[in-house]
């Protein structure tokens, strides 16, 4: 028992921050995977927003595809078909697995922060975007600090959701051995045929690190939800 | 007469591999939403149960596998949970008992332990969600309607019968089915264990003809025709769900006005 205790304590680091000497790994690798994604996802979303409230029937058509075909098919396979495309010298690109797993985790969260953000634009009263028009805004000033401001406040707590979702989700990076907190632990138990032994403690500590983290993130997210709910004036129209 | 040429990667073996593939993601995705919605309303209910014991035992169980990733879970019940017992002990336990060689030859499938452990997994995984799912359907109910039912004599466990579990389910149904659809993209996480599902003949079949892109675009198509076909099953039990429950509350209002 105390074995087990000392040898997870021993690759504690090499799980939070990766191997020494090496890019970095582990959960840092995981945590910055997950904000990137997030963050270029979100910008995704918003075109895909545009997109989809789009004059032209081509455009909406285009970007329910995108959404369609995104959210039906298993991240593991969009990381492969994301890599065999973007690393293929053939079609002429040459980005590595971890820049293949950028990319294939920013389509992925965007095309579900999109499908978010459609129904929460779906939901912006008319006379608000009309009386924002009239008042003189142009349609972008209108699209960006009213209906877009009113559909990420009332779509909130789906967007943090799918924000903990995807920080999980990045775990299937794996596939293209992108050294994350869960390929890490792998490599390290699969390294040694005496650390048979180990698999259940190192598991369970991989899973508790990101049970912690994505606790730590929902409290967070209900902490900045709960302050936006009280501070913010599209919350004073949205009750209205 | 027309000759239709097939390109090279089309191969007989290649089409056995997938369909064999498809096949058994198909019934993975069949048997785990089944588990997890019986486990995940069982669940659901303990969340809901007056009983402290068995509210915490429910949250517990929630929070614990719904905040680690389904992949953790899948490697952890099939690859590290056999690794807890020494070499000899393990081979009989999980892997070469009579039990395990008489499901090996009803489904002729290799090492079935990972397919059971991979099952598990994911219904653990997707349970947990469909329990707070169905905890939130079950808190649209207005109170009124259950203290009405109350009132009329309806003991607790038939308004959980009749009220809280078939209205908890309809109300939670979207919900729902978008997280059975997720399973089922999760069963893709079975191949890193493994076992022959689609994405991993899909592997198999790109490694033995250096060929990537067709059988990466077939496993598209394919897994988007399963996203598709199982959305539209469970849209008609939703459907049906909700043309009983009308069709027996216009009964009900008939009988009353009668």
């Amino acid at each position: 028992m105390l074995d087990q205790l000392y040898f997870v304590l021993d690759i504690l680091p090499d799980l939070l921050f990766g191997f020494p000497g090496q890019r970095p790994g582990g959960l840092l690798l995981t945590l910055a995977l997950a904000i990137v994604a997030n963050v270029a996802g979100f910008g995704v979303a918003v075109l895909l927003g545009l997109g989809f409230y789009s004059r032209h029937r081509i455009v909406q058509r285009a970007v329910s595809l995108y959404v369609f075909i995104i959210t039906g098919v298993p991240l593991l396979v969009l990381l492969l078909l994301v890599y065999q495309i973007a690393g293929n010298p053939r079609y002429g690109f040459r980005i590595g697995p971890q820049g293949a797993a950028v990319i294939s985790l920013v389509l992925y969260s965007g095309a579900y922060q999109g499908a978010i953000l459609r129904t929460g634009l779906a939901s912006v009263p008319v006379a608000l975007a009309e009386s924002s028009s009239v008042l003189g805004s142009s349609h972008w000033h209108t699209f960006c600090s009213v209906q877009l401001r009113y559909a990420i406040h009332v779509m909130l707590p789906a967007f943090t959701g799918q924000t903990i979702s995807l920080f999980k989700d990045t775990s299937a990076v794996i596939i293209l051995g992108v050294a994350d907190l869960m390929s890490t632990a792998r490599v390290v138990l699969g390294s040694d045929l005496a650390n048979q032994p180990k698999w259940v403690a190192v598991y369970l500590t991989v899973g508790a690190i990101y049970s912690v983290v994505a606790l730590l993130l929902s409290r967070l997210a209900r902490h900045w939800e709960r302050s936006q709910r009280n501070h913010s004036l599209v919350h004073l129209l949205a009750r209205y | 007469m027309l000759k239709v040429s097939l390109p090279l990667w089309w191969t007989a073996d290649a089409v056995a591999l997938l369909a064999h593939g498809l096949l058994l993601t198909v019934l993975f995705t069949l048997v785990t939403t089944v588990t997890s919605l019986v486990v995940g309303l069982i669940i659901g209910s303990w969340r809901l149960s007056t009983n402290t014991v068995l509210r915490h035992i429910a949250g517990i169980f929630v929070e614990v596998h719904r905040n680690v990733p389904a992949l953790v879970l899948v490697i952890f019940w099939a690859f590290a949970v056999p690794n807890l017992f020494p070499p000899d002990v393990r081979k009989t336990l999980f892997f070469a008992n009579p039990v395990i060689t008489r499901l090996t030859a009803a489904t002729g499938l290799p090492l079935i332990y990972y397919v059971v452990a991979t099952i598990v997994a994911l219904t653990l995984n997707t349970s947990a969600y469909i329990a707070e799912i169905f905890r939130a359907g079950v808190g649209t109910i207005a109170q009124e309607h259950v203290d009405a039912a109350r009132t009329l004599g309806a003991s607790r466990s038939g308004v959980y019968w009749s009220l809280l579990l078939p209205q908890g389910v309809r109300a939670s149904f979207p919900a729902l089915s978008a997280r059975l659809v997720h399973n089922m993209k999760n069963t893709s996480l079975a191949a890193l264990v493994a076992v022959p599902e689609l994405f991993r003949s899909t592997e198999t079949a790109m490694s033995l003809s250096f060929q990537a892109m067709p059988f990466l675009l077939l496993t598209t198509g394919l897994y988007l025709a399963t996203a598709v076909g199982l959305s539209w099953m469970l849209s008609l039990v939703e459907r049906r769900l909700n043309h009983r429950s009308a069709s027996t509350w216009t009964t009900a209002a008939a009988t009353n006005n009668a």
